[in-house]
């Protein structure tokens, strides 16, 4: 008769533990178990946000360690709402929250639509529609900069191409008026795909046989579209948007590579602009309060927005 | 309300032949059940007359003008669909409303209103009406996708078997509630379904089918006493008919070798002598299991019957239909 697992692992444990564990509770197993878990979770998030919250009161420096750490009560607050410099990261970051968003929801669904039509090859397709997205932040802001190249960069070829505009007499990066959009150009490249994908299984959700009774129910395409696809995609279209929400808020690594933050601080959205006052002009009392500030926010946001997409789900 | 004619409809998937060749007439007024088992091609039937799908073949007539090339919405059918077909993120309420506020038909609101209270309290779901379609039982779902298509007023209703999961009692009164709809409103139905009992009460004409062919269409009680074949025989009557050698008792035509007895030509206290192998008391009737030479035979009896298993009762046929080799009935 060959052992049970549990029986091996029984006959495998040293008589002296196995009296040990006997004596314990089927609840102080369960912590036992859970515990490094609880304890990974402490150290890396919880304690640091507390820490965090504790240091956004202080004039503590990272860089000057010897130095008298001062409570400073609301004073790193105040600096910050009053800071017209931050309102226009902000304002950067809405920009740029906004247009990738809604660029990417438009163009994103439209693929889906599309690709959901059965054709041939739509696998293909797919397959290289979702490309960009499989690559490196850092490389895909790489090679845009040389995209984004006057002279040589084949984005202001192609634009020149088709409006006749001399292709060296602009620069995307280096344009106060064009950094912001070409910020948004990239990364609606990139990302179109992962909300093209969430669309995509949410058409792929609604059977054939609800089109049938509203054709026969004489629906015409159009509406079909507003009253049966429309309504029930949108709670997959919701989900990409807070994804993409939230992804974008964090926005960093492919910003950084393509214009820095520049020109002057155009594309400086809030976490470039954290980033620099933390580990650059080490302001770490003031960064935590920053952070502090951002942290309420998004989670703010996202808990109203979540309520909605939960409503929307019942519906 | 319209007339339906198929003239040398076909239809395959892939190697599958679906429907072979289709020539029927349904019409006005008509309320036509097909009959047959899965696979017979009764769905695609219904399918092709409401233009969700296409023939391969042959011309579908509305009202004398060929459909083929219409979409479903401009050949004005409503359809209850087997699977229910409900819009899941609506209400029942808006389930109903659906086909009504189809911009071609621009009906006012307190017309769509009342006329969705009316279906509601026809098909017993007033009280289901503010719930979502997503919320109601299997049977209460079937209801409202028949209500979806009694709504309307199109000029025909293809049924695909609306009434199969409803419990026996809801069944009986929208069997009614149906016919006294179609009679009403002197709609065309075309009804798919498996039940004999729906076939034979609410039926005007029964289309038999078999594996995509039309065996027979006509009048129920034409293909209840008069089957072309030992399969159409089959399909009407309960219990089923029986069908024995037709050496079994004297009197076969030549070339007869099935004889079939439904319960009625089966004359007891006469002939050849059985013996009784089961007594079945259904309440209103009693059902009989015989055993002749080591044929099975049911047949019904007296309802206060006295017959006990193993007891012997004596049979004879009376007028019997007779079939050939190939399962057609010999005049």
């Amino acid at each position: 008769m060959s052992a049970s697992p549990i029986d091996r692992v029984a006959k495998a444990t040293p008589p002296k533990l196995a009296r040990k564990i006997r004596g314990l509770s089927d609840r102080t197993i369960a912590w036992i178990f859970v515990a490094p878990s609880i304890f990974l979770l402490l150290a890396v998030n919880i304690f640091p946000l507390i820490w965090t919250i504790n240091l956004s009161f202080t004039n503590f420096k990272a860089n000057r360690p010897g130095r008298e750490i001062k409570y400073i009560g609301l004073r790193n607050y105040e600096r910050i709402l009053g800071d017209s410099d931050i309102w226009l990261t902000m304002q950067a970051t809405a920009h740029f929250l906004f247009w990738t968003i809604a660029l990417q929801v438009l163009i994103g669904f439209t693929l889906a639509w599309l690709i959901n039509r059965k054709f041939k090859g739509n696998d293909l397709w797919t397959t290289i529609i979702v490309l960009p997205m499989m690559l490196s932040p850092a490389v895909v802001g790489n090679f845009w900069t040389f995209l984004y190249q006057p002279q040589i960069g084949l984005f202001n070829y192609v634009v020149s191409f088709f409006s006749g505009v001399d292709p060296s007499s602009f620069s995307m990066l280096g344009e106060v008026s064009l950094a912001p959009w070409a910020i948004v150009i990239v990364d609606t490249w990139m990302w179109t795909p992962f909300v093209m994908l969430i669309c995509l299984a949410g058409l792929r959700s609604i059977p054939d046989y609800i089109y049938e009774a509203a054709a026969i129910d004489r629906a015409s395409k159009w509406r079909q579209f507003w009253t049966i696809t429309l309504p029930m995609v949108l709670p997959f279209l919701m989900l990409a948007v807070l994804f993409r929400g939230i992804e974008n808020f964090k926005m960093f690594d492919l910003v950084v590579q393509l214009t820095g933050g520049g020109p002057g601080s155009t594309t400086e959205l809030t976490s470039i602009n954290l980033k620099r006052e933390a580990f650059e002009k080490w302001r770490t009392g003031y960064a935590s309060a920053y952070a502090i500030i951002l942290f309420v926010t998004v989670f703010g946001l996202a808990s109203i927005y979540v309520k909605a997409l939960n409503k929307v789900k019942e519906r | 309300m319209a007339e339906v004619t198929l003239t040398n409809v076909s239809k395959s998937f892939g190697d599958t032949r679906a429907l072979d060749n289709i020539t029927m007439t349904v019409p006005d007024g008509a309320f036509v059940v097909l009959l047959g088992p899965t696979g017979a091609g009764k769905t695609t039937m219904l399918r092709l007359i409401s233009g969700l799908e296409h023939p391969d073949a042959g011309d579908i007539l509305i009202d004398g003008q060929s459909v083929v090339r219409d979409t479903p919405a401009q050949r004005d059918v409503a359809m209850v669909f087997q699977q229910y077909s409900l819009y899941p993120h609506l209400t029942v309420r808006e389930n109903l409303a659906f086909p009504l506020r189809s911009p071609v038909l621009r009906t006012p609101k307190d017309e769509i209103r009342r006329k969705i209270d009316e279906v509601a309290e026809v098909l017993s779901i007033s009280h289901k009406l503010d719930n979502k379609a997503t919320e109601l039982s299997g049977g209460e779902m079937q209801r409202v996708s028949i209500g979806r298509a009694l709504v309307r007023d199109p000029r025909i209703f293809l049924m695909d078997e609306p009434l199969s999961s409803l419990d026996a009692k809801l069944r009986a009164d929208l069997r009614v509630e149906l016919k006294r709809i179609q009679a009403s409103l002197g709609a065309t139905i075309l009804y798919v379904t498996h039940d004999q009992i729906e076939a034979m009460t609410m039926a005007t004409h029964v289309g038999v089918l078999d594996s995509g062919t039309l065996i027979q269409f006509g009048p129920p009680r034409e293909i209840y006493e008069r089957p072309v074949s030992q399969y159409a025989a089959q399909r009407l009557g309960l219990p089923r008919i029986n069908l024995l050698p037709a050496n079994l008792f004297p009197g076969a035509p030549p070339g007869a070798v099935t004889i079939g007895l439904r319960p009625e030509q089966l004359i007891q206290g006469e002939g050849q002598e059985s013996t009784v192998v089961r007594v079945e008391h259904l309440g209103d009737q009693s059902r009989l299991h015989l055993k002749l030479k080591d044929h099975a035979i049911t047949t019904l009896t007296d309802v206060h019957t006295l017959l006990k298993p193993g007891d012997s009762v004596a049979i004879a046929p009376s007028s019997p239909l007779y079939f050939d080799a190939g399962g057609t009935r010999i005049e």
